[in-house]
């Protein structure tokens, strides 16, 4: 009994989606009937007559294109949940020069309303999308069009065959009630197979999207290592650097005094000692922060070993394997690795972490879970964000679970091939 | 004594072999390359020998693996090795045999000579000496912490200086206290820990690396 009626509201459900997507389908082909009827109702005698009704069709399909295709989308994503990337090109920012007009990338205009219509119309116009667009509606038609009007056509059938008397006609009105019945559930589901193989971004389009956003992140890794330059220049002129002149001076007084005052010469040499050791241990922070010694000699693997002993949390490494990445990715996990700990220790006050590194076919994730209280946000200026910009240019993408009151959970994974 | 030498560099091998001789010991032998070094190590099975983290051919941590080698075929082979930076997990690596005779030392150490040789000479006599670098982040990482707790400050103080590798006469010197003091604070120390006291160095700071080592 339940079934029956599971089966019966499935079958109104999908009856009802069936018209949708018919109505939908068929809003063009409309257009153009209708303007064939128009033709037809002025016919006499010249051809030429039609030129106006085709052209009312001409703009009516470039204007329903875009709506329909949109609401293709969104049906297919409320009924089946796919989701359909439009892949439209955004316009660009429209800014206003130093003479008072307008410039939208194309064109100067008078006032800034006149300069964004003009490049919504260019960028509509150069957009690959609406070639698409156009494409869908005319197979649209043809293929979903025709099957999910096939049960609204068989009930159309019935009505009409079984109000006649004639057995022929009633044979029919059965036929196409057994047909819109039958269909009914399975008609409007053609929608999807159709729009995600017509309405999806082209490869041409997806390439173009790409190269925008390669070009976003190589500025932003070409800013990123000048800085990063420019302070380990200033780390080694402000310590090393000026220790080792230091070093040079005092040794230089201490040659002068040997022979004169050399006690005095003696407590020269054991200032120059205390300052090359003082150097040395600059430097050898320096080193850590730009590439760890551990990590060069042992991997990621032990690498975040001596990680997670030298933090003040007491953390648990499980890692599968002993895994060599690209240096660079394993730099990058490496640091995504000491920043999560000293956030854990410092704002979240944890007592515990627990970090896993696990290995798969597509690429390595590294997941670091703290006890700490949680809550935590992305700045766009933060030190998550920094490290979610870092991973990107390896496509790498950074995952954050943190609810109030914890715990933090921190997932880094990176598509790449092990050597 | 009867020393091997195995550092790539050539100013800092020249140096260490000019100090070790000024002292009056022997280098019998030097080694560039961590397989020379394994082979230089078994050959001569020196009294002890200094050796570098890192070494060519791969510039990665070819030293350690060939002095771990070295101690695997002969047990208790003592050996201080020498690097740029000091990291808990090499040291826990190295004191997980358990035998003695290991030294694990930040390359600067050797600009105070004297504290040099004389751990030197500990290592040789089957002892270990520690980084005062390596203790700190021993002592001072998340694990040890909870264990620890239970510590006084000078308690504290004196388990770092301990598992530097000092004897209780060491100890007190440098914390200006008698020898006695140091003793009745390292037996109410051992208390805690659950430790039973032994008077050797090598198996004081065994006991509580291993303590460390295991939760």
């Amino acid at each position: 009994m339940r079934q029956l009626v599971s089966w019966v509201v499935s079958a109104c459900v999908g009856f009802g989606r069936a018209c949708v997507v018919a109505a939908v389908a068929m809003l063009v082909p409309a257009v153009w009937a209708a303007a064939v009827a128009v033709w037809i109702w002025w016919w006499d005698g010249d051809p030429w007559s039609g030129t106006v009704p085709f052209l009312w069709a001409c703009i009516g399909t470039l204007a329903l294109s875009r709506p329909v295709c949109r609401m293709f989308r969104s049906l297919v994503a409320k009924w089946t949940g796919t989701v359909i990337p439009g892949g439209y090109r955004q316009p660009g920012a429209v800014t206003q020069m130093s003479t008072g007009y307008w410039w939208n990338g194309y064109s100067y205009e008078r006032t800034s309303r006149d300069a964004r219509m003009d490049q919504q119309w260019r960028t509509r116009w150069r957009d690959p999308a609406t070639w698409r667009d156009l494409r869908f509606t005319a197979i649209a038609p043809v293929t979903v069009g025709l099957i999910c009007a096939i049960p609204p056509a068989g009930l159309a059938a019935a009505i009409l065959g079984l109000s006649q008397p004639a057995f022929f006609a009633r044979l029919i009105g059965v036929l196409g009630l057994a047909v819109a019945i039958g269909g009914a559930s399975y008609a409007w589901r053609s929608a999807e197979p159709v729009a995600v193989r017509f309405l999806g971004p082209s490869p041409a389009m997806t390439m173009a999207e790409r190269v925008d956003e390669l070009t976003a992140q190589r500025a932003d890794t070409t800013v990123a290592q000048a800085a990063e330059i420019r302070r380990i220049e200033r780390d080694l002129h402000d310590g090393a650097q000026a220790r080792l002149v230091a070093l040079g001076m005092s040794l230089a007084t201490a040659e002068k005094l040997m022979e004169t005052d050399p006690d005095q010469a003696k407590a020269l040499l054991r200032q120059a000692r205390a300052g090359a050791t003082t150097s040395l241990t600059e430097l050898r922070e320096l080193v850590r922060g730009i590439s760890p010694p551990v990590l060069n000699e042992r991997g990621l693997v032990d690498a975040v070993r001596a990680l997670a002993l030298d933090s003040p949390l007491e953390a648990t490494v499980s890692a599968d394997v002993r895994l060599r990445l690209d240096p660079p990715i394993e730099s990058a996990l490496y640091f995504g690795v000491a920043e999560l700990l000293t956030n854990a220790a410092k704002h979240a006050r944890a007592t515990r972490a627990r970090i896993s590194v696990v290995r798969d076919d597509t690429g390595i994730a590294v997941e670091v879970e703290d006890d700490g209280r949680g809550g935590v946000s992305v700045r766009a200026d933060g030190g998550l964000a920094g490290l979610r910009r870092r991973l990107s240019v390896f496509d790498g993408t950074v995952e954050i679970t943190s609810p109030a009151g914890g715990p933090t959970r921190v997932r880094m994974v990176v598509p790449c091939e092990s050597l | 004594m009867r020393i091997v030498v195995a550092e790539d560099l050539y100013l800092l091998r020249d140096g260490i072999i000019r100090l070790l001789e000024a002292y009056g010991h022997q280098v019998v032998a030097t080694a560039t390359t961590g397989p020379e070094t394994l082979d230089a190590l078994l050959t001569w099975r020196p009294d002890v020998a200094v050796v570098d983290v890192r070494m060519p051919p791969t510039q990665s941590d070819e030293g350690l693996r060939a002095a771990l080698a070295a101690r695997r075929e002969v047990p208790g082979l003592p050996v201080l090795i020498l690097s740029q930076h000091v990291e808990q997990l090499y040291a826990r690596e190295l004191l997980a045999d358990g035998s003695g005779g290991v030294g694990y030392f930040l390359k600067d150490s050797v600009f105070d000579a004297d504290q040099f040789i004389d751990a030197l000479e500990r290592v040789a006599g089957g002892g270990t000496a520690m980084d005062p670098a390596v203790i700190t982040k021993l002592l001072s990482s998340g694990s040890s912490d909870r264990r620890l707790g239970g510590l006084t400050e000078r308690e504290h103080a004196v388990l770092g200086l301990m598992a530097e590798g000092l004897s209780n006469q060491a100890i007190g010197q440098r914390l200006f206290l008698s020898e006695s003091a140091i003793s009745k604070y390292t037996t109410s120390m051992f208390g805690k820990l659950g430790i039973t006291d032994d008077d050797t160095n090598n198996r004081r700071v065994l006991a509580v690396l291993a303590y460390l080592n295991n939760p």
